[in-house]
């Protein structure tokens, strides 16, 4: 991926010096030519595209906001409720990602969507500690995250 | 008993290198928009006591070996000569100077002595920041 980039900006540069034209335009343009061809050369990296990767992170971010206003709406209807009937809840969700970066990543997504905040990671980091303001449904919980999160996460760092 | 600290040292990691460079815009922004010499050198010492709050001390010793005071005493010699400078050449002790070059890749450019003072101050700054903040840290 990051050996794709770099050619990327090589094919860029040297465009820029085969035209002469060392401004901003002269380098988009060299890294849309160099684009078409890695899209040509694809059979020949051992890993996917990198603009696979790109269009999962796309994605990832419109899935994040699509998830946060849905979680800004249930927590104002748990905060506007006028009876006080929330089941907080801590729970432990066991998640398979390895590296720093999507732990990280993960937690800070899980943390920015209200109504769920990662208090610690456990030491050989397996274990993400939750707290729900509103959680009847732990299985349903853990299950949701798997299934958005962290699948659009898997998909942008496969290789 | 070492907890995991993941959360935290990745984001500091990654939160150095944006404090960081922010400072050094900060720094030089300091002639025409708000900021300056002492501003800049706060920053960057803040960049970099991120990161002892994320590792520890001797973590961050081992990447940024270096000697504050002699930062200090450097900062204070690079202002203190370009203070003095202009009495060597007939104006009084702080006259500033400044032109206009045509730099490469620059193009035409401003440079004013101030600048260089200011660097004193940045690394005086830095200096005396970390100075204060090791000696404390390292106390037992």
């Amino acid at each position: 991926m990051a050996f794709q980039i770099l050619l990327n900006f090589g094919v860029a540069f040297v465009w820029m010096f085969i035209v002469q034209n060392f401004s901003g335009q002269g380098f988009i343009v060299g890294y849309v030519l160099g684009l078409i061809l890695l899209i040509g050369m694809r059979r020949f990296f051992r890993s996917r595209l990198y603009i696979h990767r790109v269009w999962a992170a796309i994605k990832l971010t419109w899935l994040f906001i699509g998830e946060l206003i849905k979680a800004n709406i249930a927590v104002l209807k748990v905060v506007l409720k006028p009876q006080l009937d929330m089941q907080p809840a801590f729970f432990a969700y066991p998640t398979d990602l390895k590296e720093d970066w999507e732990i990280v990543l993960l937690s800070s997504l899980i943390t920015l969507t209200p109504g769920t905040v990662v208090i610690h990671v456990s030491d050989d980091a397996k274990t993400l500690y939750i707290h729900a303001i509103d959680c009847t449904d732990v299985e349903g919980e853990i299950d949701g995250i798997r299934t958005s999160f962290e699948r659009a996460i898997k998909e942008v760092s496969r290789a | 008993m070492k907890t995991n600290d993941v959360i935290l040292q990745f984001t500091a990691k990654i939160v150095f290198f944006i404090i960081f460079l922010f400072s050094i815009h900060i720094f030089m922004a300091g002639h025409y928009t708000p900021g300056g010499g002492f501003v800049g050198g706060l920053l960057t010492a803040s960049a970099i006591v991120l990161l002892i709050l994320a590792f520890d001390l001797k973590t961050v010793q081992t990447g940024f070996n270096i000697n504050y005071r002699l930062l200090v005493a450097t900062g204070l010699l690079l202002a203190v000569g370009t203070a003095s400078f202009p009495m060597f050449v007939g104006e009084p002790f702080f006259t500033h100077f400044y032109d206009y070059f045509e730099l490469p890749f620059f193009g035409n450019t401003s440079l004013h002595t101030a600048m260089l003072f200011d660097a004193g101050v940045y690394l005086v700054v830095v200096g005396v920041t970390l100075t204060i903040i090791q000696s404390i840290g390292e106390d037992e």
